[in-house]
């Protein structure tokens, strides 16, 4: 599966799109397996953060095919993206739950009810996301990064060999781009 | 304002990508500037960069997703003709809104109900509509009339009922401060209403002050009879049916009957009971299992255990609650001592009945409860008769019938032993742990316990437990009578004996027992004899012989119910035996198999599951099953403090144990607050002094593991010198190489070489040979090489432990060193320049540790296993798997040691999280 993923990757970068649907769905499988029962733990005292499982994700593949990997830089790219679509999944999942689960008479997890992310407002955030993908893919990918997996601006400074300042311009840039569209989506 | 074009965003682009670069007073005359040469586009660009001050300001996006702002959720929504304005409810029940009819028929405001989908089941909306309009029957003044029932878009079942404002009816009656008579009135007019609903086969099942509104005319609504359950009636079996599956679960813990707890079947006596709790809260302003905030586990075991205070008790003011008394008296309009004289007696008899554990014991009927209160406020003789003492201590001794005897058996040893012997300061923890237990035996018989409490605490009257045993002991051999108690008796006191490890008399005591349990024929007596035995003969060198005990013991006992407690009591001293002898999956099997016995008993004994719990925990914990272990200690924890033993020898015995299982797992962090947590509880406010040498140890290793040095040195001595004064073998080996490890991170390494030397022997006279300690031993000793600069002797001594390890394992050994041992070599082989051998290692360390590691927290061992690799990696030139690994590395470390250890800080800083701004 390893060797797919990076073959899958080539061809996705030269414009196969049913190469870049099923390199998503390689990865959504492979992260899922991961997220899944991350994700799904509440109440551990600590969890890992989705950082850390894309870099486990990574070496763990990386590690399995040899040196035809790729390169980092471009596996984040990929798999920050597949993160949202999971994290947005999960919103939702726990949106089912939460209207499920009305009638449970146990006091748990107030908490995590109250943390619980309004998915709409994930998934318009993904789609104004997707937009701003066609625009500058740079952009969605650092925004992807940062906010849906916890990146820092020094760490996404090394993945892309720029300077942590144009990370920070390109994060403030995005941001007003989002803000907008969100912002207009809401007013109508 | 609407949104940019593409085309529009791409010309502005590099402009935002320049005014991004500049400072506030920079960015504005860049601004006017570029206004002069293109008005429309400054424009557009002042529009967007004011825009981005604004999100600067509300911290758009810094969040990361579970911090995004809730939504206004379903306001605003309709079904068919409501739509809804607000939430006024959350709760067991469901969500509850505020809703407007919308079809500009007629005004009205309803509140419309959610219930679960799960609900719907077969024959879906159909079936719910149908039985809404059963409901829909329940037309009575005092009851919120349901206005209609359907079933949402999204397939959500809902109620749309009858909107009320009013007080709960608690908050009602003491804003107005209505005093006794005027409060039982308008519960009357509760009881009415929930009568009517009992005619037409419907319970409410949640009758709590907030479903019982008083609006401001004084008028009694109930709310929530949507969960109510339809009860069967004569003839109409098949057309009523049960509303809710999830009725069942569907209540409020403070106002369930003992029934619900247990799961029996939910009748109108269940209403009787929440009614009488509504009463007892009416009438004193407390609840009847007492005051305060409850756990859950003390509600339920008052509520289906122990019998309520009386009302008139509950409102006498004492000391220590004077304040409130006087303030509940006040609200009543009258004087605490008014009040306990007006609730004295008939009220206090009422209460009783509505509120017995027996739904059988309670008054038959809502009908017949109002009668009552009726007759009360008439001044007739009422029908409940009150309970004689007589026949509450009858109930009780069959109760308790083992119980009394032991608890008078200690009373009258307490008394005994209270004459004149001195008390030795270290004594007294291990005193109030006695009365602790003691106190567990006999629960109900409160002033006893009260005596042996304030008897045996620190500050009681001095006497000491062996003392106190010893005296037992003669009173029981002079005791004339049947010897199945007397057997009884000697196990106890030699399970004490036990407890204090004071082996040889426990064994002696408990030999007596099996000797005179032959001569019987029960098997209760005979099996507890043997299985006590069985563990006592375990501490000593016979280990054979615990066994063939254990096993005899549970060969006495048929699988019969009245057998249980022996079951449980023989199986929990199996497991331990079992775990002495290494023989870990048998001790988890036994230790389960009483949980589980004591589960599908209908007994129910919170000490006695909690018992088991401590069991299943330490036999995970020997297994080196710490994932499994983990949260069962935690459990057991939970359970402990519930029962209010939270500070008690055994509990300290928990927290180490726990503790030892979170550090052996690489939560060192989590470890160090347990096991300080143990300390405190063993030193009683004193000095460390009476803490045992291997709790000292423990601490110590966890200081250690999170480079806490200095006073890790300082545990670890005291540790050392306090197992060789009472002689004790195992810790003064583990100390040793305790302190040869901690003097070896210190660069003492004169000192610590030394040390090592002395554990060799140690280890030789204490484990048997192919023990996984000599593994262990030589890869301490290869990293003292590694540290010294030896790195030939430390590869020799790495492979050394490796193979000793290896042929452990293959013997049948435990293999959780290995991770260790790998990333250790791993390290000696990178400074050797072999960075394919160290990643070799490093790699199988770290998947043999994901294998054990419970997904999704981190691990300080699965940390220094990616530093480890990370590298080796590095030394490889495989720069981004590298750096993948130190990341991985950083957070591992940063949450198991702390952001502060120096192995965290160096993997942060290879992770390039650390760095300055280029």
């Amino acid at each position: 599966m390893e060797t797919t993923i990076s073959a899958l990757m080539g061809a996705a970068e030269g414009g196969d799109g049913a190469a870049a649907e099923e390199l998503f769905g390689a990865l959504y499988s492979e992260l899922h397996r991961m997220a899944k029962r991350e994700l799904a733990r509440r109440g551990t005292p600590v969890s890992l953060s989705a950082t850390t499982l894309l870099h486990e994700a990574y070496l763990d593949m990386a590690a399995r095919s040899g040196p035809s990997f790729p390169d980092r830089a471009r596996f984040m790219g990929y798999a920050a993206r597949v993160m949202r679509g999971l994290i947005i999944d999960h919103a939702r999942e726990r949106h089912a739950q939460k209207r499920g689960g009305l009638f449970e008479i146990t006091s748990l997890d107030t908490e995590s009810m109250e943390a619980a992310v309004d998915h709409r407002e994930l998934v318009q955030m993904s789609e104004a996301l997707d937009e701003l993908g066609e625009v500058e893919p740079a952009l969605a990918e650092l925004v992807d990064l940062k906010f849906f997996c916890g990146f820092t601006f020094a760490e996404i400074a090394v993945l892309r060999d720029v300077s942590e300042r144009t990370v920070q311009r390109n994060w403030e840039k995005a941001r007003i781009y989002l803000h907008r569209k969100i912002r207009a989506d809401l007013s109508l | 304002m609407s949104t940019l074009t593409p085309e529009q965003w791409q010309s502005l682009s590099p402009y935002l990508d320049q005014a991004l670069a500049l400072t506030g007073d920079e960015r504005a005359t860049w601004l006017a500037s570029l206004g002069e040469q293109n008005p429309a586009l400054a424009a557009q660009l002042g529009v967007l960069l004011e825009e981005h001050r604004v999100l600067a300001q509300e911290g758009f996006l810094e969040k990361g997703p579970a911090a995004l702002p809730n939504a206004p959720g379903l306001a605003g929504q309709t079904l068919g003709p409501y739509t809804l304005i607000s939430q006024i409810g959350q709760g067991g029940m469901g969500s509850a809104w505020l809703a407007e009819r919308s079809d500009g028929r007629f005004e009205r405001r309803v509140a419309v109900k959610f219930l679960n989908i799960a609900l719907m089941g077969k024959g879906g909306e159909e079936r719910f509509k149908r039985e809404g309009s059963i409901l829909g029957r329940l037309a009575h003044e005092h009851i919120a009339e349901l206005v209609d029932a359907g079933v949402s878009a999204a397939g959500q079942p809902y109620l749309v009922l009858e909107y009320v404002e009013g007080d709960h009816i608690d908050r009602y009656c003491d804003e107005r401060m209505l005093d006794v008579e005027a409060r039982v009135r308008l519960f009357l007019d509760v009881l009415v209403a929930v009568a009517h609903a009992h005619a037409n086969l419907i319970v409410h099942r949640d009758l709590k002050p907030s479903n019982v509104l008083v609006r401001n005319d004084g008028k009694v609504k109930l709310l929530d009879f949507g969960i109510a359950k339809l009860l069967e009636g004569e003839g109409h079996a098949g057309e009523a049916t049960v509303l809710t599956v999830e009725g069942g679960r569907a209540m409020t813990p403070e106002y369930a009957a003992p029934e619900q707890l247990r799961g029996e079947p939910v009748t109108t006596a269940t209403d009787v009971y929440a009614l009488g709790v509504l009463l007892y809260v009416l009438l004193t302003g407390q609840h009847p299992a007492g005051s305060g905030t409850h756990t859950p586990a003390d509600l339920v075991k008052a509520i289906v255990d122990t019998e309520s205070p009386r009302p008139s008790d509950t409102v006498a003011p004492t000391q220590a609650n004077a304040e409130i008394a006087t303030t509940n008296a006040t609200r009543r309009a009258t004087t605490p001592e008014k009040l306990r004289r007006l609730l004295l007696g008939d009220l206090d008899t009422i209460v009783a009945k509505a509120l017995k554990k027996n739904p059988r014991e309670r008054y038959a009927s809502v009908t017949a409860l109002a009668d009552d209160l009726g007759r009360y406020l008439r001044n007739e003789p009422i029908s409940a008769r009150p309970d004689t003492f007589a026949y509450r201590a009858a109930k009780f001794v069959r109760r308790n019938r083992t119980a009394v005897a032991l608890a008078t058996l200690a009373f009258a040893a307490t008394i005994a032993g209270a004459a004149g012997t001195t008390v030795q300061a270290r004594r007294a923890r291990e005193e109030r742990d006695f009365a602790f237990r003691q106190l567990s035996r006999a629960e109900a018989i409160n002033d006893l316990n009260t005596f042996l409490l304030s008897d045996a605490a620190p500050s009681g009257k001095p006497f000491t437990v062996n003392e106190l045993l010893g005296r037992a002991e003669q009173i029981v051999n002079l005791q004339r009578g049947d010897n199945a108690s007397r057997v009884e008796l000697l196990i106890s006191i030699g399970r004490q004996y036990h407890s204090q490890d004071e082996d040889a008399k426990a064994r002696r005591v408990l030999e007596e027992a099996y000797q005179l349990s032959r001569g019987l024929s029960e098997p209760s007596p005979r099996a507890q004899a043997s299985c006590a035995l069985g563990s006592a003969v375990a501490r000593g060198t016979d280990r054979q012989r615990a066994e063939v005990l254990i096993q005899e013991g549970l060969r006495e006992l048929p699988n019969q119910p009245q057998l249980t407690l022996d079951r449980v009591f023989c199986l929990l001293r199996g497991s331990e035996v079992a775990r002495g002898q290494g023989a870990s999956q048998k001790a988890i099997e036994r230790a389960q198999a009483a949980k589980d016995l004591l589960k599908s008993s209908p007994l129910q004994s919170e000490i006695l599951d909690l018992r088991a719990l401590m069991d299943v925990a330490e036999s995970y914990r020997v297994a080196g099953q710490y994932r499994d272990a983990i949260p069962v200690f935690e459990q057991a924890s939970i359970v402990m403090d519930s029962l209010g033993r939270g500070n008690t020898e055994t509990a300290g015995t928990l927290l180490n144990n726990w503790a030892l299982a979170l550090q052996l797992f690489g939560r060192p962090l989590e470890a160090e607050k347990l096991f300080r947590r143990a300390i405190d509880i063993s030193s009683a406010g004193q000095s460390e002094e009476a803490v045992s040498p291997m709790l000292l140890n423990n601490y110590a290793r966890t200081l250690r593991d999170l480079a806490r040095l200095d006073e890790a040195a300082i545990y670890a001595e005291r540790a050392y010198a306090k197992a060789k004064q009472s002689d004790a073998r195992i810790v003064l080996q583990q100390s040793t190489a305790m302190r040869a490890r901690i003097y070896r991170d210190q660069h003492d390494f004169a000192r610590a070489s030394a040390m090592f030397a002395e554990v060799e022997p140690m280890l030789r006279r204490n484990l048997p040979p192919g023990h996984a300690g000599f593994a262990l031993l030589a890869s301490e000793e290869s990293l003292l090489e590694l540290e010294r600069g030896n790195l030939k002797a430390a590869l020799q001594l790495a492979n050394e432990g490796l193979t000793k390890l290896e042929a452990t394992v293959k013997s049948g050994g435990p293999s959780e060193a290995m991770p260790t041992l790998l990333m250790r070599r791993s390290d000696i082989e990178l400074r050797l320049s072999h960075p394919n051998e160290a990643a070799a290692d490093a790699s199988r360390a770290q998947s043999l540790l994901q294998t054990v590691a419970q997904p999704g927290t981190f691990s300080g061992n699965l940390g220094h296993a990616y530093l480890s690799w990370g590298r080796a990696l590095q030394a490889l030139g495989k720069r981004e798997e590298a750096h993948a690994a130190f990341r991985s590395a950083a957070e591992h470390l940063q949450n198991a040691v702390g952001p502060d250890h120096p192995d965290t800080r160096a993997a942060r800083q290879l992770a390039q999280l650390d760095t300055q701004p280029r």
